[in-house]
């Protein structure tokens, strides 16, 4: 069986003022993979993350997914409201003066979801990720572990086809990044979810990819699996 | 769309209502009997009292500016980083004069130093001339001025030295003492900010209108004024309202090239940590008695003057009989504008933090331009293009007043706004348009929730700079419109001294009264 593409992107730039920081990047990613872009800072690789995202505008290039085009050389053919995808941010921007309960419902109400089904869909994503007790705590109650859980369901409630997280997991400690790297996984089994994971931590992608993007100075320096990837950074 | 829309749509209004009658106010005045011509301009400059009446607004500007900062730099620093006594008091003392009209002050001092003031009554009739000439003219205005602004070079020096890295400071104190941290660091990095404050104090009383007025010291608005209001006279009244536009333009030029980069220099060393606080020692009674006489001064004396010579309850119902339409009128109108100047700045401050659109830059430079343009300035442009048969019922009502507030005041919002969305995450928007919510839903739902403290902040400085406005007030003003300010100002000359002084009592009561309402909210949500 062929697996169906759900991203492409097709050499895809960006720069700023001159100053290049994507460099006619191409990336096909396949319906249920997870793609890990790794990198140092300043590479590109949350860049490349809000492009998909449709926060960034690439001068230049294509971004096709689940075969719409979402960018088209400089133009925002789809908005981000609209392109179903779902996203984790580095600093989770969890909003401070909303429940849980609220952050979550926010999406669905925009949605237009009826009340019903809202109801359902929270309850289910707080029992996944373990939550339920703190349904009508704020974020600002919680412990960093937890509030990221309440942003991995605030993302995936909305029932994404590609979930995309920008180095969630930077700012816990090794044991909690272990625990919740093992929740991700969970959960992306459970949903068969498309996910693309940037971070700069080695060991986080070795831990999370089926596939790895090796990404320095805005172009990709080598794609493969862990072993693969294991191989070529060790060599360099 | 519903993004672009908005947000050009409210720069549009901005150019609309501020910009273009400046702009229409000065290609008027190139044109006499239908042709081009510099006839104006020409006959503006070849007369000698034009060459003295800049020469009297550049010399009162700059010794305002000169003798405020000198005052006001050491007292923000006392107030902010010594363990001084009563500090949050004598600050919240020292910034009454900012919140109520400064030529209120004027009258409190014309009550006082008079020819037939207090000082005249207590002593005799000659020293009441001797103070009576001083206070008439140069010194007098100065005095007024200096006090009127300071509070400006306090805040903005409170306001900076906690913005300084205390690390900066701790790094320099194991190389010597306090003084010299000060001195050498401390003062130093915040010389933007003092420089921002000299800046602002400059340009207030460049386009200052009321006080130079009442103590007949003759400057430019002053001149601008009676061109247009006395003699009608439109065409000399902008030429003269013009060197004003310039010289404001000049000093806004240099504060883009030279002040912004210095700022951020010093911005991007910012730190979590506490501020650190100088120990005054055995100077505490020392810094006490001087901060203590120059408040009794500056602030005690003049409102202790105006109560006392309105202390009967026959001046204050004639007060109110007299004036209780124009109260009215202020309160509502002040509301209003607030209202108006929450939405602009709430949109243009977006733009502002967020880099929302490219030319973000100008739209900040317009508003900046026209918060620095003299009132005057702004009214008489507004005037000469709403004074049309077809906008009248526009230049008839309220509404041009409300178009004024939002010309120069707009800018407040602006910033104040600006600083409310750099402390919002960029993130928390787009999480919201990640899951899915437009541009307002966002708005409804995250934008303004998170940004309410700052619209709120806006409100009250907004409504309490509407509340004391008198420059473009006094400019367009429609019959039967009158606000207290402009009530006072009209009736003081011809009014009892007790009647005038309740007015102005009851002034400060409604500029003091929504702030006092405000703490207390702020004290029960706590």
């Amino acid at each position: 069986m062929v697996a169906k593409m759900i991203v492409k992107i097709d050499n895809v730039s960006k720069s700023y003022n001159k100053h290049s920081v994507i460099k006619a990047i191409s990336l096909d990613i396949e319906k249920g993979e997870r793609v890990v872009i790794l990198g140092p800072s300043g590479c590109g690789k949350t860049t490349l993350l809000r492009i998909v995202a449709g926060f960034i505008h690439p001068n230049q290039g294509k971004v096709i997914i689940d075969g719409n085009v979402v960018a088209d050389n400089g133009k925002c053919i789809i908005e981000p409201e609209n392109r179903q995808v779902g996203m984790v941010f580095q600093d989770l921007a969890l909003w401070p003066h909303m429940s849980n309960y609220k952050n979550l419902e926010f999406g669905l109400k925009a949605k237009k979801i009826p009340k019903m089904e809202t109801r359902k869909r929270i309850d289910e994503i707080f029992e996944k990720v373990q939550m339920t007790q703190f349904k009508n705590v704020y974020p600002g109650e919680l412990s960093g572990g937890q509030q990221q859980r309440i942003a991995l369901a605030r993302a995936l409630v909305m029932q994404p086809k590609i979930l995309l997280m920008d180095e969630p997991l930077s700012s816990l400690d090794a044991d909690l990044s272990l625990t919740l790297r093992k929740e991700i996984l969970r959960l992306q089994e459970e949903l068969a979810i498309t996910l693309i994971y940037v971070t700069h931590d080695r060991e986080e992608a070795f831990s999370l990819a089926s596939r790895i993007v090796v990404m320095e100075s805005g172009k990709i320096q080598k794609t493969g699996t862990v072993s693969e990837i294991t191989a070529y950074l060790s060599g360099l | 769309m519903g993004k672009r829309f908005t947000l050009y749509t409210t720069i549009f209004l901005l150019i609309g209502i501020g910009l273009a009658p400046v702009l229409y106010m000065f290609i008027r005045s190139l044109f006499v009997d239908g042709g081009f011509s510099l006839r104006n301009y020409e006959t503006l400059f070849q007369s000698d009292r034009e060459w003295r009446l800049l020469f009297n607004s550049l010399s009162l500007a700059g010794a305002t500016t000169l003798i405020t900062v000198l005052l006001g730099v050491p007292l923000g620093t006392l107030f902010a980083k010594t363990d001084l006594p009563l500090k949050r008091f004598f600050t919240i003392l020292f910034v009454i004069p900012l919140l109520v009209p400064s030529y209120i002050l004027a009258i409190a001092w014309f009550y006082c130093l008079g020819r037939s003031g207090i000082v005249a009554m207590i002593f005799n009739a000659d020293v009441g001339i001797l103070t009576s000439n001083l206070l008439f003219g140069f010194a007098g205005t100065l005095f007024v001025m200096v006090s009127a602004l300071l509070p400006v070079v306090i805040i903005l020096t409170i306001t900076y030295l906690r913005m300084v890295n205390p690390n900066l400071e701790e790094a320099a104190m194991l190389y010597g003492p306090w003084t010299t941290v000060l001195r050498k660091i401390t003062i130093p990095l915040i010389t933007p900010g003092i420089a921002l404050a000299g800046l602002i104090v400059f340009i207030l009383t460049l386009g200052e209108f009321g006080v130079p007025s009442f103590l007949r010291f003759d400057v430019y608005p002053v001149e601008s004024f009676t061109q247009f209001s006395a003699f009608y006279n439109f065409n000399t009244a902008t030429a003269a309202a013009i060197p004003l536009g310039l010289i404001t333009l000049v000093v806004l030029i240099i504060e883009r090239f030279f002040l912004r980069k210095k700022t951020f220099i010093f911005r991007t060393m910012g730190s979590e940590k506490k501020m650190l606080v100088v120990p005054l020692g055995k100077s505490k009674p020392f810094f006490m008695v001087a901060v203590s006489i120059l408040v009794f001064i500056l602030v005690i004396i003049p409102l202790c003057i105006l109560i006392h010579k309105s202390v009967s309850i026959s001046a204050y119902t004639e007060a109110f009989i007299r004036s209780i339409g124009s109260i009215m009128r202020s309160l509502v109108y002040a509301s209003i504008g607030a209202t108006c100047l929450v939405v602009f700045g709430f949109f243009l401050g977006y733009i502002l933090a967020r880099k929302a659109i490219r030319l973000f830059y100008a739209v900040d430079s317009i508003a900046i331009f026209l918060f620095a343009l003299p009132g005057a300035v702004i009214g008489i442009g507004l005037s000469g293009l709403w004074n049309t048969p077809g906008t009248n019922f526009i230049y008839a009502s309220m509404c041009i007043i409300i178009f004024g507030y939002i010309a120069q005041y707009t800018a407040l919002g602006e910033r104040i706004m600006a600083a409310t969305f750099s402390h919002v995450p960029h993130s928390m928007e787009e999480a919201a348009q990640n899951v899915g919510a437009g541009w307002f839903r966002r708005l409804s739902g995250i934008l303004i929730p998170l940004a309410k403290r700052g619209m709120v902040a806006t409100w009250f400085i907004g409504f309490i700079f509407c509340l004391r406005d008198i420059g473009i007030t006094m400019m367009v003003y429609p019959p039967a419109h009158d606000t207290l300010p402009v009530r006072i100002f009209t009736l003081m000359a011809n009014s009892p001294e007790d009647v005038i002084s309740a007015m102005c009592v009851i002034m400060i009561m409604i500029t003091l009264l929504p702030l006092g309402g405000l703490g207390l909210v702020k004290r029960y949500i706590k």
